[in-house]
This record gives structure tokens, sequence and C-alpha cells, in this order.
């Protein structure tokens, strides 16, 4: 599927302003600002500049919470985001009740005991994230993530994600029925888009540390419903294509035909086609020796 | 160039996502297929004659009339072979005049009797596919014996287990991997047909590698390390997975995709 962008000009604008550029400004930005982020059951709220906001939403990290508060905009962000501007942008600190820098062993742990699948959910969104895709919560299509190629404003997303973990119980119980793999395909696709499953495989044991990260990989498969109607009618071998489509069309206009007057087909399912070249051979030869006839006549 | 309001689209909540009508699901998967050719076939004045073969589960082709066999049914010895699949299908829109050991003619009743276990559906994926003109043939199995003898990957003369008649056992490929589709793979899934796209210039002494490969699985899910092996077995055909339920046919694939790095 080819990325769809809301508006004319939108894949040039977002080709002028690459994503690995706007994130490269925020983490200086947060960096020279020495960022602090306080976590907050499962979220990190942090406060920013004015002009710090801009690159947040530019960004696409976290939602801004709307507050009275004149200096200091707010802003949530959700695990996998605080922890990737903490712990692969080094731009956050992130402090809890203590009001003490955690450092990246206790963080990760803190990370796990608010979300257990967290090792797998973060290895995903970093994957996506550190190939400059926009990576937002996919809540509201039924799935994990959802990714973008640019910033939502810009283009419409191309992927509903879903994590999927190695193990014992393979991918965590999801998609484990054929009407679990309809439903979510169906609103992916209601949606236009694409449902990706990331794969998670760990080799090695232990999730005591964030360095264990280095040792999972990501195999990533789109799974799409397959139309034979449709693949049909978008491939034609053997003949010329516009002659092709020109016969499939009134194949379909004859079929209607044919149902709305309740007539009988001549046999043969590649016949049809042929059926017509046959007739339109015939009316030719028909029309020769009309013509042909009628000049014998003349003479 | 159209102003972008770059701080209400981060929300999240408010993601104004295009919302497509569902014209590809149920309505019209309806009007496509029972509405579809099948129902308004008439019956051929000129019925195609074939005798069943219980030893082997197919069906010899006696008398040949029409354009069917083009695409249906493998070639031994000089003889025209239907699968169950193949044989139900003709018998359905009427084009095949049946008859068993005795000489008497098979109803479709009689035949329906035939397709035992998991056959059946293996029966509506082929008549789904057939009927929109695809050309369905048995995955691994060759379409005649200058088709086996070319270099197509998995590909053997074997037709059925007990098959013996059938096979020329002289030029049978040793080498070949993939046995009678009706043995039980190891795994859950296992591929069933190559299909080719409509072709008007198909011919079973050289198909060609099948645009798709069509797999069926035993109960739920394929499971990644199924569709691993499959892909390994199948090399670079694309591979579609079909399910089957309530007379419904529908078909996913899987296909493993790197997502590029963006800019």
């Amino acid at each position: 599927m080819e990325p769809r962008w809301k508006g004319k000009g939108f894949k040039a604008k977002a080709l002028a302003e690459p994503m690995s550029k706007i994130v490269s400004q925020l983490q200086s930005s947060l960096i020279q600002s020495d960022a602090q982020g306080l976590l907050a059951g499962c979220t990190v709220l942090i406060a920013v500049k004015p002009e710090q906001t801009d690159l947040l939403d530019h960004s696409c990290f976290g939602k801004r919470i709307v507050t009275a508060e004149k200096d200091n905009e707010w802003f949530q962000l959700g695990l996998e985001e605080a922890f990737y501007l903490c712990f692969s942008l080094k731009c956050l600190k992130i402090v809890g009740d203590d009001k003490c820098p955690k450092d990246d062993v206790e963080l990760w742990q803190c990370m796990i005991s608010r979300k257990p699948n967290f090792p797998d959910f973060y290895k995903a969104y970093s994957h996506l994230r550190m190939k400059n895709w926009v990576v937002k919560s996919g809540l509201n299509y039924g799935v994990d993530f959802v990714a973008y190629r640019h910033h939502p404003s810009l283009v419409h997303s191309e992927y509903a994600v879903l994590v999927l973990s190695e193990g014992e119980d393979e991918g965590n119980g999801r998609l484990r029925l054929w009407s679990d793999l309809h439903c979510t395909t169906r609103v992916s696709g209601s949606v236009v888009k694409t449902l990706l499953v990331l794969r998670i495989t760990k080799t090695g044991n232990g999730v005591a540390s964030p360095s264990c990260l280095e040792k999972y990989t990501v195999v990533g498969r789109t799974i799409r419903r397959w139309h034979p109607e449709q693949c049909r009618e978008d491939n034609v071998i053997g003949e010329n294509r516009t002659k092709q489509q020109e016969a499939l069309g009134k194949a379909s206009l004859k079929t209607k035909f044919t149902q709305k007057h309740d007539l009988k087909l001549k046999p043969g399912l590649v016949g049809i086609e042929r059926g017509f070249s046959l007739v339109s051979i015939s009316l030719v030869f028909a029309l020769i020796s009309f013509i042909v006839s009628r000049w014998f006549w003349s003479n | 160039m159209e102003a972008v309001d770059w701080e209400n689209s981060s929300g999240g909540s408010s993601d104004t996502e295009a919302y497509l009508q569902d014209t590809k699901y149920e309505d019209d998967e309806e009007l496509h297929f029972t509405s579809g050719f099948i129902s308004k076939l008439q019956f051929r004045k000129d019925k195609s004659r074939a005798h069943w073969i219980n030893e082997i589960g197919m069906a010899e082709v006696v008398e040949n009339k029409g354009k069917l066999w083009r695409t249906m049914g493998v070639v031994r010895s000089g003889k025209i072979y239907y699968s169950i699949e193949e044989t139900l299908f003709l018998m359905e829109i009427g084009a095949l005049l049946l008859l068993d050991d005795n000489g008497t003619s098979l109803s479709l009743n009689d035949i329906y009797a035939k397709v035992s276990g998991g056959s059946w559906e293996l029966f509506e994926v082929y008549r789904h596919l057939k009927s929109l003109g695809y050309i369905v043939g048995q995955h691994g199995i060759a379409w005649s014996i200058k088709d086996a003898k070319s270099n197509r990957p998995s590909v053997s003369l074997q037709c059925s287990p007990q098959s013996s008649e059938v096979v020329d056992l002289e030029s049978e490929d040793e080498s070949s991997i993939v046995g009678p589709f009706n043995n039980m793979h190891i795994n859950e899934a296992r591929p069933v047909f190559d299909v080719y796209l409509p072709n008007s210039k198909f011919r079973k002494s050289s198909p060609g590698d099948p645009s798709f490969v069509i797999c069926l699985t035993r109960g739920d899910l394929p499971s990644i390390a199924d569709i691993e092996v499959l892909e390994r077995q199948c090399g670079a055909i694309p591979l579609r997975f079909c399910h089957v339920e309530y007379g419904r046919v529908s078909f996913f694939s899987f296909d493993e995709v790197e997502l590029p790095i963006l800019p």
C-alpha cells in the first residue's frame, strides 16, 4: 500500500523536514534544559518550556495536558515513549516519589512492574522509532501501536501493529483463532491500515536489565486478507490487457443482465471471453458476406 | 501548500482517520460468489464421460468434450485423471457423466458421499477459485509427464497413495520432496493447491510456476514456525492460507516484511 498523504504538497513537506531531524532537535533541546520526568503510575509527566512543546508535538511524543499554568506546559508520556527518551536518546531523566533520577536498571524494573510485557513492547516501539517511524498508541483500532510515516497531520498511518512474543503461550494468546484474525484485519482494513505483526524472539534469559534488549530480534509479518476476485481483475495474462478488461467488464454486465432476465449463459468459464470473440468474428463475417453479396448483386 | 495544524493533530484521540465503507466484505462476497457463474451455467448437452476408480480416488476420463479439460486433470500415460475436487466440480456444473466399475452412472449424491473428512473444505476452496477463473492444481503433483521432468521444485508424479497404476514408475523423480496431498504433515498447515492466474495459453506440458500456493490448516491459525517451513518449501511463490467456515472461504497472506528506514 502506498502512503496516503493528507494533502497536496505534504509529501514534499515531510521530505523537507524528515522525522529524524525533528527528533534530534527535540533531543538537543531536552538535554539543554536538563529535562526531568516524573513517574506517576503508568505515565511519565514532564513540564517543558513553550518552545519545547512544538518539538514534542512535531515529533509525536506524548500528549499535552491542558493546565492553567502559564510558565510551563505539561505533557504526559507513555511508558515506551518515556523510556525511549531516557534510555535510547538519553535526553530525559526520570524521577520517582523520592525525586531522585533513576538509573537505567532501576527504571527498567519499574517499567516491568507496571507492564509485565514491557520488554517486548519496548523492543517493538524502539525498533520502529529507530527507523524514524512515528509510533502512537493503537488502542483506537484494537491493536498495540499504529505506525505513521511522518506526522499524523500529514499522513494517514499505514500499519496497525500487534506485538507478539515468542514463547510457550505464543503471542500472549493474541490471534489464536481465525475469528481473531478476521476481526483484527477487518478493523485495520476498514481504516485502511495493514496489520503488521512484530514477533519478538529472545535469545538468552532474563529481563533484569535493559541490556537484554540487544539479544532480542524483531521479525515483521504483514497479515492481509487476500481477495481472489480482486486479484484476478488486477492481473491478466495471455491476452491484451485492455481487451481483457473490456471483456471482463462486458462479462460482469452480462452476468447482471442475465440475472435480471433469468437467461442461461453458454457453458464454459473462460469461454465468456471466447464467446464474445466468436460472436464478434461471426458478426464480422456476416458483415463481409453482406457487403460482398451486395457488391455481387449490384454488378 | 495547505497549512498544517501541528498542535491539534498530535493529541492522539482526535485522529481523524478515513473510514472506508466495508464494501469488500460480506455483501459483496455474496454477490460475487453465489450469483456468479455456477448458478447460471446451462447444463451441457455434451457431457464428458469418466470412470470413477475407487482404488485411486480419481476419475479416469473416457470421453472428452468441451474445453475445461485443458486446465483440469493430470495426464498420465496419455489419459486424463480428475481429482475428487475436479470431479465434484464438473458434476456440479453438469459437465461430467461419471460411471462406476459396472458402468452405472453415479449421481451427485453418490459423489458427495465420497467426500470424506477434510476433503469437503478442500472442495469448497477448489470450487471458489475455479469459479473465478483461476487454474487450480494439486500442489506438488505434476500436470503431465513432461511437467514432472521439468525443473519445477517439489513436483512428483504420484497422484494419490494407491496410485501405482497411474504412476509411470520408470520416470518418477526419486528426489521429489512433497508426497501426495493426502499425507499428514508433521505440522498443522500443509500446501494443498497450486493456483495459476486465468490464462488462455496454459499448457499442462509446461505450466510454469504457480502464482500462489494455497495452504490449509487443520485447526486454528498456522504457527509462525509452520509458515516458515512452508515458505522454505515453496521458494519464492507467495503463500495464501485459507480458512473455510460455514461455506465461506477466506484467504490470508502472512508475508514477511522489513519496514524501511525513513529519512
